[in-house]
């Protein structure tokens, strides 16, 4: 079985070459066949590897030695347990039916775009498949610059666009100052352990002092703050919906920005030994799930919303890590890529509907017009705002739970959040399904269902993201259900084992679920009611709603306090200490080799005689320093 | 006769050669110091094979202890008949060229 | 054993095919086939399955490390005659012995990788060096090429003279050859300074290695001779030969460097050779307006480079060299591949030639990056090695920085080759038509390059299993 491994990432990077090397040639069929295919091939494997996973336990595949320095080594080795064969089932699983979708969504582009974005597409996957399938940090290393660099390619990939380009850059110097937090981390591992195995790290883990462990995490985080868009390094998410709509679904929803939970659920054992650095994790997650979502109340842009809506669950995802449920937190990966990426080509299907029309407020009533649309958008809102039984609503409170257990302040604010996701969630919903139609005519007449390439992975998706959930029924309900659990049990043993289980009783957690659940219904409820009869306005909003709609000026504070300073820095470095400074000197140096260069060629005078004269000088010189080396090597040590 | 006058003979050849190499100007000259140069050593190497000959037989009167430099000797003969050879067809090619053999008019390779 | 008897048999095949076959390039596909027979006659004996055992008592050893590197040159030869060999025919009429002198430098290599005492090493390196005089006059009308063969000659012999004195005051103070007797023997000491016979011969002897290998300041000869011999000798005499003194200079002076004692006084005496050759050869490079001419100082530089095997022996060191032999070897077989059949071998030569040649632009813009040590080519990781042991062995990290800044002047001269390529105007002419065997040879070559320069140990790899 050790053999089929390599395979998975393998055939995303056949179909990245094919489409990429032969973009102009081929047919768009060819493309799309070629780019769909080679992630389903992958996702065949990824299905055996799974099933050899359960019914084995975790197969390591090493390759060869990637670097081999003095004691270092490095294997390129691959790493399929548990968690990681979760991963690639949800990476190739929800990518194919992403690919699909695309076939179907881009193609209006012309050839040669159409295979650069399937080749890019693929690409991605190969490297989110090397992130969860590397055996050690370097290769997920490997991969998380792999996808960083896809994410760019692809918010860019309308290059034509200013703004867009704007966005991919931004997002890419977002990541790539959390990347520095990653690399870092890696160097220390490597400078305290000298191996980046993950099994020896764990192993060895009793030789890192506290103090190094928790400033290994930290920076850990710090990379997965900037993956996994977490307050303060958040902003660029929401502009990276300049994307195409299926990249934000694949890339900025469902796979690559949950890499920092991956991340940070592989290193658990780490973090567990890290209160320090939970209690850190457990804050930054709930602040920018609260954050988030108030941003989202009153954003118009279907997609914004959206994106704010991932930024705000990614949230969640830390809190669930930040408080020991690391478990909840990959479930709720889990079931946030079926409901994100559902509601992800949903809003693409609109998109796709309304010409390229973002704006909710310009929408309205699309129900009659996109029946299988609407209803799996539906189903979307539903699990992402936690309605029982609905996948969100296991997740979700697993998480909760856990935050309860911790301390019941941050399980207050969570469920304030949820509130606030349901609240926007059918606000979005709502405006853009119910009421009457507030677009134009035209759009009015054009208005169409989409093609079955974009239904049908709207369909699967509805269905997974309506039963996710039942892989996870918390033991409330009955005993030894959460199969998840037991299934990723061997990944968190270690952790499990550190700390002490508090268990809440089944009454409170059972009253805690309901009064959630009420709580939720009637958001739904009056959330339906105000916004299926929205009018559209001209009124501008005030105070905080001003402040929410402008993403609490977080942009703007950026750029004065950050981008503004640089660029007064960069400017005075180049007028001044470049021009005048380094240029100088560079030139300096240049010139004065130029000229020994020109002096030193007349030594070779073109005269054996004297070539040979100073030959013997040499020979004599060296002599004399053999003899006389005392006094010399003095000398000499004094000047070095 | 003690050892040290044979080094100091060889030495003085030696830097006879050396010397002759950095002052003359004919080619043939020049290479003919050279050999001097090899000659030389092989007169060093057949008066230190001899000393430790001479040692070793003190005590042992089969030895074949020192051999080896006599031995050297005929290798360095033989790879100076090769340079003589190859040598010589160079400076005859020279001289076919340029009609001379005077090493300071090779100054065409410079800087 | 295998490699010395076989080359040497190769030269007196090659001699006769001269009167045998008249067809020039049958002559170039003789030479291959014969030096194929020699790789795998070499392999042979380097995995123990058959080797030709004659008692050399004592005076040969054959150990892993020489009969890989014996390997490392037969390839990076088989690469030359490839990709030179029809230049090789072009060079003069005598093209059989041309093969024929090639394949006795061969022979005197593989004697240097396994020589067990001064007689073989002497020997190897006069076999070594006698072919390469006349290979360097081989262009009899031309008078830069009589020139630059007159003056190898004649410096070559004095360095010889140099050798052997070396060799013959270590065997009055030792009385041995071998490589391992370091007792001065009691014969000398009643000589008042018998002490001081030993050191000042290995200094001699390190002093006419330093010639071989062309270490200032005894680097005089190397811009001439390289400069006035036809370029596909200089091509073969700037990598093979080059390298194969590199390992002759390593092996001899690993197994005697103990005589220098533990002082500082040896460092010392290898510090200042290792500036001086790094100054001289990237400083001197940089004024350099024809190719061929700023390629022999760039082989001076890189031989400072080669020079730090010396500086510190550790476990870094053989890997390095063996590395950085076949890193530097392959890059320069390659480019001088490419100069012998440019038009025009100065600067302005290579102008454009990115819009005429785009492959042959191509290829050796790889080559002159693994030459200035760029990542992702072979050159960085044979540059690597190479330091790490200097700061490994306990050695000294100004010479290392010193180096590094040396590497980066390197740069600025190979990229002006580069520079010409790309982004000049020009016609860059060649001066035979350039077939599609020799493009793909390009490629191969360029592509072990590279493959060695992200996969180091891909090479290696056959050394250790």
């Amino acid at each position: 079985m050790n053999n089929l491994v390599f395979l998975v990432p393998l055939f995303p990077l056949i179909g990245f070459l094919i489409n990429g090397l032969g973009r102009k040639s081929l047919a768009k069929q060819a493309i799309g066949a070629i780019g769909s295919a080679s992630i389903l091939a992958s996702f065949v494997v990824s299905i055996i590897l799974f099933l050899q996973v359960k019914s084995s336990g975790a197969i390591i595949a090493n390759y060869f030695n990637f670097i081999d320095v003095a004691s270092l080594k490095i294997p390129f080795a691959f790493q399929i347990d548990q968690l990681s064969s979760l991963f690639l089932l949800i990476i190739t699983g929800i990518g194919f039916l992403i690919h699909l979708y695309s076939t179907a969504y881009m193609t209006d582009e012309e050839a040669p775009h159409y295979a650069r974005y399937f080749a890019y597409l693929n690409l991605f996957v190969f490297s989110m498949l090397l992130l969860v399938m590397g055996g050690n940090y370097v290769i997920m290393f490997i991969g998380w610059e792999g996808v960083g660099l896809c994410s760019y390619l692809l918010i860019g990939f309308w290059f034509k666009n200013d703004a867009y380009n704007y966005a991919a850059k931004k997002a890419f110097i977002m990541n790539r100052i959390g990347d520095l937090g990653f690399l870092l981390a890696v160097f220390w591992l490597i400078n305290k352990l000298g191996t980046v195995t993950y099994g020896e790290v764990f192993a060895n883990i009793g030789k890192l002092s506290h103090q190094d462990i928790t400033i290994i995490t930290a920076l850990l985080f710090v990379g997965a703050m900037g993956k996994s868009a977490q307050l303060p390094l958040y902003t660029w998410l929401p502009d990276a919906m300049a994307g195409p709509t299926p990249v934000s679904a694949l890339i900025h929803a469902a796979t690559m920005v949950t890499a920092g939970i991956y991340m940070v659920s592989r290193s658990n054992l780490l973090y567990t030994l890290a209160p320090a650095t939970q209690g850190f994790i457990a804050i930054i997650g709930l602040a920018t799930a609260l954050f988030a979502a108030t941003i989202a109340l009153k954003q118009n842009d279907i997609k914004k919303v959206l994106a704010y809506s991932t930024v705000s669950q990614l949230g969640y995802m830390f809190l669930g890590l930040g408080v020991g449920a690391y478990t909840g937190a990959v479930f709720h990966v889990m079931t946030h890529a079926f409901f994100k990426a559902l509601l992800f080509l949903g809003a693409g299907s609109v998109i796709h509907a309304m010409h390229h029309e973002q704006d909710i407020r310009k929408m309205g009533g699309l129900k009659k017009y996109l029946p299988i649309t609407n209803i799996t958008f539906l189903l979307g809102c539903l699990a992402i705002a936690g309605v029982p039984p609905f996948s969100g609503f296991f997740s979700k409170d697993e998480i909760l739970a856990a935050a309860y257990e911790k301390n019941p302040i941050l399980y207050f604010l969570g469920v304030a959040g949820a509130l606030m996701t349901t609240f926007y969630m059918f606000r979005l919903y709502a405006m853009t399904f119910l009421g009457k139609f507030r677009g134009t005519h035209e759009q009015e007449h054009h208005l169409h269902e989409s093609p079955s390439a974009m239904t049908i992975p709207l369909t699967v998706l509805a269905i997974l993201a309506v039963v996710g959930g039942f892989i996870g029924i918390p033991e409330v309900f009955a005993k030894d259900s959460h199969w998840l659990e037991s299934f990723l049990a061997p990944v968190f043993a270690g952790s499990k084992a550190l700390t002490e289980q508090k268990v809440s009783s089944h009454s409170t957690e059972l009253m805690m679920m309901g009064v959630v659940t009420g709580l939720v219904l009637v958001t739904i409820a009056i959330t339906w009611n105000k916004f299926s009869k929205y009018e559209a306005t001209t009124t501008e909003e005030t105070g905080l709603g001003k402040v929410l709609e402008n993403k609490w000026y977080i942009d703007e504070l950026y750029n004065a306090i950050v981008v503004n300073p640089l660029d007064a820095l960069a400017g005075f470095f180049k007028n001044v200490i470049e021009k005048s400074g380094i240029d100088g000197i560079v030139n300096g140096v240049g010139t004065f080799i130029n000229y020994s260069s020109r002096q030193l060629r007349l030594i070779q005078s073109g005269q054996v005689g004297a070539y040979i004269l100073m030959m013997v000088l040499s020979m004599l010189g060296i002599l004399l320093l053999w003899i006389n080396d005392s006094t010399i090597v003095h000398f000499l040590h004094k000047i070095f | 006769m003690p050892i040290q006058y044979y080094i100091y003979l060889a030495l003085s050849l030696f830097s006879i050669g050396v010397v002759g190499v950095l002052t003359r100007r004919n080619a043939i000259i020049i290479f003919m110091c050279i050999e001097l140069m090899l000659n030389a050593t092989n007169l060093l190497l057949v008066a230190f094979s001899k000393m430790h000959h001479a040692v070793a037989l003190a005590s042992n009167t089969a030895t074949q202890v020192g051999i080896e430099g006599q031995l050297f000797v005929f290798f360095i003969m033989v790879v100076a008949a090769a340079e003589v050879s190859v040598g010589l067809a160079i400076i005859v090619m020279m001289y076919r060229n340029t009609h001379s053999v005077d090493i300071n008019f090779l100054n065409r390779l410079k800087n | 054993m295998n490699a010395i008897i076989l080359s040497a048999l190769c030269g007196v095949v090659m001699m006769f095919s001269g009167i045998l076959l008249k067809n020039k390039s049958a002559i170039k596909y003789v030479a291959i086939a014969a030096l194929l027979v020699l790789i795998i006659g070499n392999l042979f004996q380097f995995y123990g399955i058959y080797t030709i055992d004659i008692d050399s008592k004592g005076l040969l050893s054959f150990d892993r490390t020489g009969l890989f590197f014996n390997t490392i040159i037969f390839v990076a030869t088989l690469a030359y005659f490839i990709l030179s060999g029809s230049d090789i025919e072009r060079a003069g009429p005598d093209v059989a012995e041309y093969f024929a002198l090639i394949f006795f430098v061969l022979c005197g290599v593989t004697i240097l990788t396994s020589f067990n005492g001064l007689l073989m090493f002497f020997i190897g390196i006069e076999i070594l060096s006698i072919p390469l005089y006349i290979l360097t006059g081989s262009d009899k009308k031309n008078l830069k090429s009589n020139e630059a063969s007159l003056k190898y000659f004649l410096m070559g012999s004095f360095s010889t003279g140099i050798l052997l004195m070396g060799i013959t005051l270590i065997y009055g103070a030792t009385g041995s050859f071998g490589l391992q007797s370091t007792t001065i023997k009691s014969a000398v000491t009643g000589f008042s300074s018998a002490g001081i016979l030993a050191p000042v011969g290995l200094v001699l002897l390190f002093i006419s290695m330093c010639f071989k290998v062309s270490a200032a300041p005894f680097h005089f000869w190397a811009p001439d001779v390289y400069d006035g011999a036809p370029s596909v000798f200089t091509s073969f005499m700037a990598t093979i030969v080059k390298a194969a003194g590199f390992f002759a200079f390593i092996k001899l002076f690993a197994a005697k460097s103990e005589d220098f004692g533990p002082g500082p006084a040896w460092k010392l005496i290898l510090f200042v050779i290792i500036v001086a050759t790094l100054f001289i050869g990237n400083i001197t490079a940089v004024f350099q307006q024809s190719v061929k001419r700023m390629l022999a100082y760039s082989s001076i530089a890189q031989a400072g480079f080669m020079l730090f095997a010396l500086y510190s022996t550790n476990d870094f060191t053989k890997d390095g060299i063996l590395l950085y032999t076949a890193a530097y070897s392959f890059a320069t077989i390659g480019i001088f591949s490419i100069l012998t059949k440019m038009e025009d071998y100065s600067l302005d030569g290579f102008n454009g030639l990115s819009k005429s040649q785009p492959v042959l632009a191509f290829t050796n813009t790889v080559f002159f990056l693994s030459l200035s040590g760029i990542p992702l080519t072979a050159g960085f990781f044979a540059k690597y090695y190479m330091l790490a042991s200097a700061i490994k062995g306990g050695g000294s990290l100004s010479l290392v920085i010193i180096a590094v800044l040396f590497a980066a002047v390197s740069v600025y001269y190979y990229f002006k080759v580069i520079q010409a390529m790309y982004f000049k105007e020009g016609v860059a002419a060649t001066n035979t038509p350039i077939t599609g065997n020799f493009k793909v040879a390009l490629i191969v070559l360029a592509a072990i390059i590279v493959i060695l320069g992200i996969y180091p140990t891909a090479l290696l790899g056959f050394y250790y299993f």
